[in-house]
């Protein structure tokens, strides 16, 4: 077992527990079951961050209760356009090509899930999400980075961990190295000829390996190899499957890479975008208008990537978060303010699909949080912490999210075992 | 334990008072310098404030701030009215944007956005981008121009501290520009709001933006009505919340069903409640802080306080009003102070002079002062210092900066180098280095948005982070050695580098003159040796001493002494 120091510092008392009495170890044996199956092809996480709020409520739309058109006089989805998914929830109309994904058992929904800190700052919230440590502020690094910091068995390649944007995201900042890419395409040092890019590179590799110091250093450390297996792969030749079309725009084109790097085998294990627009305080739209358009581009992304790894989604989970929900009732814009709980999707060929998960509390307004929001009844983290375990045979959760104990019990279900 | 400032240094600056500072022990590697150096000259103590107070040096600045005393400098920029800047003023003649008011931009968005409603509705597609009328042409000129005035003020202007506040204080009041009418209200915004008020008081400039269309449109407090309320029947018609559309987008009215009709959709509309969005952001980002102690209560209570601020239409101009139906005009209580009942406009002003002075504004406030000015995590000191100053000067902005650039957190060997540039420092300081000018055209700004900042288009309240994990990653910093041997090579467009910058003259010079040349003058005397053994070793088979120099000015640029400041 293998701790950085940082954690050991951070963790403070606890972690000197540790030696005596090891939590992580007693974490590792509960998972040791859940991390077996973990073999073959090499797993790959998606994370796409919905930033902004999304209106988990608009998404993944309980149609079956009256308070929610009750509540909702100008932007609820009409019953006759919801994609109906069980009888009580059913899809946003514009998410539709999702449909065959949840009915081929590879897209699972978690309604009501969220942060257990009751924040609705959304840079509060996106930072505990980000963190994975809600209400603690000053971690200083992010879940997934910490996974990589706990799981070495893929340290092998400088794709494990790649960001689709100009900025690294909070979610992957931490000791463990990651990238951050703007374009595939555009990636490395630029020269008329391949001699020339060559010999830029080197002497910039060569300044940098020596008088560079902190984060500019380890940065530029995983430029330059990313730099050099990129050159031998070239992930551009992987062009879309034949029929697939990827939405226009940032989002859709980092699908597109997120899917070219897994079909250029480059070691990808965990991949992150961002994709915004979610902040829906005025004229939200119900089944058409700005909700609606935002959701067109992300269920055309999500089902495009699907179509266009096809048996490669069989090692592929994509989990789509978000920092909070927002309010059951409408406000005074027809938009809707910062809530509690959302809803996340779940999608992949590891996915226990098909279903609803999580525990719905209703709408009812006894059962909001302050009256006003969804009620959180999942902690993000055990569908965290259950995707890391039974998807990536990720072991040491106790020290991926500090201060709170993954149990299988309080798993939602979302990967098969 | 610190020790003075050597006599010389104090001597050189020509003044009586000493900064704190400067360590004679070896500088924290992980953060410092990367030349371990154990004494200070007056040039090193100049370098250090010209890259902090200013966007870096241009050739020959170090030597005459050292010349003149860095404390004269430093208070040369702090009263910064007296600098004349007619270089600048000539510069921002090339920029048409500036002849026109909120007025002009609301009515040429506006006529953009009915350009392309006509089309919409004529089915025209032959325009390849929607924005392709006339004035959608012009509209998106002026976006380009906005951008491209911050570089051009950012790398042109003697008044540098001032454009420095500018861009501080446009990142802690952010507003995005993108968000419909914003489009035309953000140049006012940062002409009138910002620029009016960076070095004033913080009072002015909080009601200022607090005032301004800009800021109550981004933060939606331009609809926030109390719960309730309606417009008189005058306005109920007109009450439309959508933007952009002229009411020529609405068919005449014609008989009285029609009349109801559009009424009641007016209506259904129209604004209708409070409205939280301005309420929290003004006390989390805005003053108090995160931490600053308060409950989701004196959020709603703020929000009341500011029901009614709201802006014209913008096909008016969009200017700012209060809308005495949408006020609440009952009591309320902020941070256990009680706003009584039966009061209008009055108490929003009242209330944000009660944040501007508050102890938690304060501290927040100066805490990201310091930040930007001395250490991703500022020392304590530095922000009681700066504190202490805002108390006793009533938060004259001024006398911050003054106690900041004045403590011994400043002049720390720790913190000197300690910051990495901002996608927008590197590219102006890179300008600035070479003494190359940035035209009219947007393409620098441009730049600055690959490496990962566009400017005004930072989407979330918060504006652009201080901390140097928001920017520093793998593939800006390739794209940052891409920019430099392209700017080195005079192949970057939109700016014109001249052909041998005085500082770094490309011929008749033996690569070890161009070496020392390139230390002086784009480092600051920090080249390290390794990265002089590199440059040097690259260059032995070149021989044309243009491309020469070419090629070391885009390593030097590109390389990781330049990225600290």
């Amino acid at each position: 077992m293998t701790i950085s120091r940082r954690v050991f510092v951070k963790a403070g008392g606890l972690a000197l527990v540790s030696f005596g009495l090891d939590p992580l170890f007693l974490a590792r044996a509960a998972f040791a079951g859940e991390a077996s199956r973990v073999s073959g092809g090499r797993r790959v996480l998606v994370c796409l961050f919905q930033r902004g709020a999304v209106d988990g409520l608009n998404m993944i739309v309980p149609h079956g209760d009256p308070t929610y058109y009750r509540e909702r006089p100008r932007i609820a989805v009409p019953q006759a356009d919801v994609v109906d998914l069980d009888g009580y929830f059913g899809l946003h109309p514009r998410l539709a090509m999702l449909k065959p994904l949840w009915d081929n058992k590879s897209l699972a929904a978690i309604h009501a899930i969220g942060s257990p800190d009751a924040t609705r700052s959304h840079f509060d919230a996106q930072d505990y999400l980000e963190s994975g440590t809600p209400g603690v502020k000053t971690t200083s690094d992010g879940w997934l980075n910490r996974y990589c910091q706990h799981d070495q068995e893929h340290q092998d390649t400088p794709f494990r961990a790649v960001a689709f944007g100009p900025q690294l995201p909070r979610i992957l900042a931490g000791t463990a190295p990651s990238l951050a890419i703007d374009d595939l395409q555009a990636f490395g040092l630029r020269g008329p000829q391949p001699v020339a890019r060559d010999r830029l590179t080197r002497a910039f590799e060569e300044l940098y390996a020596a008088s560079a110091t902190g984060l500019v250093s380890t940065s530029s450390r995983e430029a330059f190899d990313a730099v050099r297996l990129l050159t031998q792969v070239d992930p551009a030749r992987h062009q879309p499957a034949p029929g697939v079309e990827y939405p226009r725009g940032r989002f859709g084109r980092a699908m597109l890479q997120i899917a070219q790097l897994i079909k250029a085998d480059v070691g990808l294990e965990l991949a992150f975008a961002d994709v915004s627009g979610w902040d829906t305080h005025v004229n939200q739209g119900a089944g058409e208008g700005q909700l609606a358009a935002r959701l067109a581009e992300f269920g055309q992304a999500l089902a495009a990537f699907a179509q266009d790894l096809g048996e490669g989604m069989r090692d592929v989970v994509v989990l789509t978060m978000s920092e909070f929900g927002r309010t059951v009732r409408e406000n005074g814009n027809a938009g809707t303010d910062h809530g509690h709980a959302t809803a996340m999707l779940v999608l992949g060929g590891p996915v226990e699909g098909g279903r609803v998960l999580g525990k719905w509390p209703g709408l009812d307004a006894r059962e909001r949080f302050e009256g006003r929001d969804v009620a959180v009844t999942t902690d993000f983290r055990d569908l965290f912490a259950e995707i890391l375990a039974r998807h990536l045979g990720g072991r040491e959760l106790g020290a991926v999210f500090p201060g709170f104990t993954p149990d299988p019990r309080r798993f939602p279900g979302a990967i098969r075992v | 334990m610190r020790t003075r400032l050597p006599d010389l240094v104090a001597i050189v600056a020509g003044v009586t008072a000493l900064p704190w500072g400067l360590e004679a022990q070896a500088p924290v590697r992980e953060h410092g310098a990367p030349t371990a150096r154990t004494t200070y000259s007056p040039s090193d103590s100049a370098w250090h404030a010209l890259n902090r107070l200013a966007y870096g040096p241009r050739p020959g600045d170090v030597q005459r701030v050292a010349a003149g005393g860095v404390l004269r400098w430093i208070d040369q920029q702090l009263d910064f009215r007296a600098i004349d800047d007619d270089y600048l003023g000539e510069r921002q003649r090339d920029f048409a944007l500036l002849d026109y008011d909120r007025g002009d931009l609301t009515r040429l968005y506006a006529e953009a956005d009915r350009e392309r409603q006509e089309r919409l509705r004529t089915g025209d597609t032959t325009a390849a981008k929607p924005d392709d009328g006339p004035a959608g042409q012009r509209s998106r000129r002026f976006a380009g121009q906005l951008q491209q005035l911050a570089l051009v003020r950012a790398v042109v202007s003697e008044r540098q501290l001032f454009e420095v506040m500018v861009d501080f204080w446009t990142n802690h009041f952010n507003v995005y520009f993108a968000k419909g009418p914003d489009r035309a209200l953000t140049p006012d915004y940062i002409e009138h709001t910002i620029r009016r008020h960076a070095m004033g008081r913080f009072e002015d400039l909080l009601i200022a933006t607090a005032k301004s269309p800009a800021m109550l449109f981004y933060l939606d407090n331009w609809q926030s009505v109390a719960p309730g309320a309606t417009p008189p029947p005058p306005m109920r018609i007109e009450m439309r919340p959508l933007f952009g559309r002229l009411p020529a987008a609405i068919p005449p009215p014609r008989d009285p069903a029609t009349m109801d009709s559009l009424r009641e959709r007016a209506q259904r509309r129209a604004p209708q409640g409070l409205n939280e969005n301005y309420a929290r952001e003004l006390l989390e980002l805005h003053t108090l802080g995160v931490d600053g102690g308060y409950t989701q209560q004196d959020v709603i209570a703020v929000a009341r306080v500011f029901t009614g601020w709201s802006i014209r239409r913008p096909q008016q101009d969009g200017a700012f009003e209060f809308h005495e139906w949408a006020h609440d005009d009952g009591e309320k209580t902020v941070l256990g102070v009680m706003f009584p009942a039966g009061h209008g406009r009055d108490e929003g002003i009242r209330l944000l002079k009660l944040l501007a002075q508050h102890p938690a504004t304060m501290h927040h406030v100066s805490r990201q002062l310091c930040q930007r000015f001395v250490n991703d995590d500022p020392p304590d000191g530095c922000v009681d210092d700066a504190v202490a100053a805002w108390r006793r000067s009533g938060g004259e902005i001024r006398e911050v900066l003054r106690a900041i650039f004045h403590g011994p957190d400043f002049w720390s060997t720790a913190n000197v180098g300690a910051k990495v540039k901002t996608p927008l420092e590197f590219v102006v300081s890179a300008a600035r280095a070479l003494e190359a000018e940035p035209d009219t055209t947007p393409r620098l700004a441009q730049l600055v948005a690959r490496l990962g900042e566009p400017l005004y288009l930072h989407v979330a309240p918060d504006g652009y982070p201080e901390r140097e994990d928001a920017w520093v990653n793998s593939g800006a910093l390739l794209d940052r050695m891409n920019t430099a041997v392209a700017l080195a090579a005079g192949k970057l467009g939109g700016i014109a580098a001249p052909s041998a910058p005085g500082a770094v003259p490309d011929s008749a010079l033996d690569h070890e003159q161009l070496l020392a040349n390139i230390d002086e003058q784009i480092l600051g005397g920090r080249m390290s040796e390794n990265t002089r053994q590199v440059i040097r070793h690259q260059l032995s088979d070149v021989n044309d001493p243009r491309a020469a120099r070419a090629f070391a000015v885009g390593l030097a640029i590109g390389g990781p002494e330049f990225q600290r400041r």
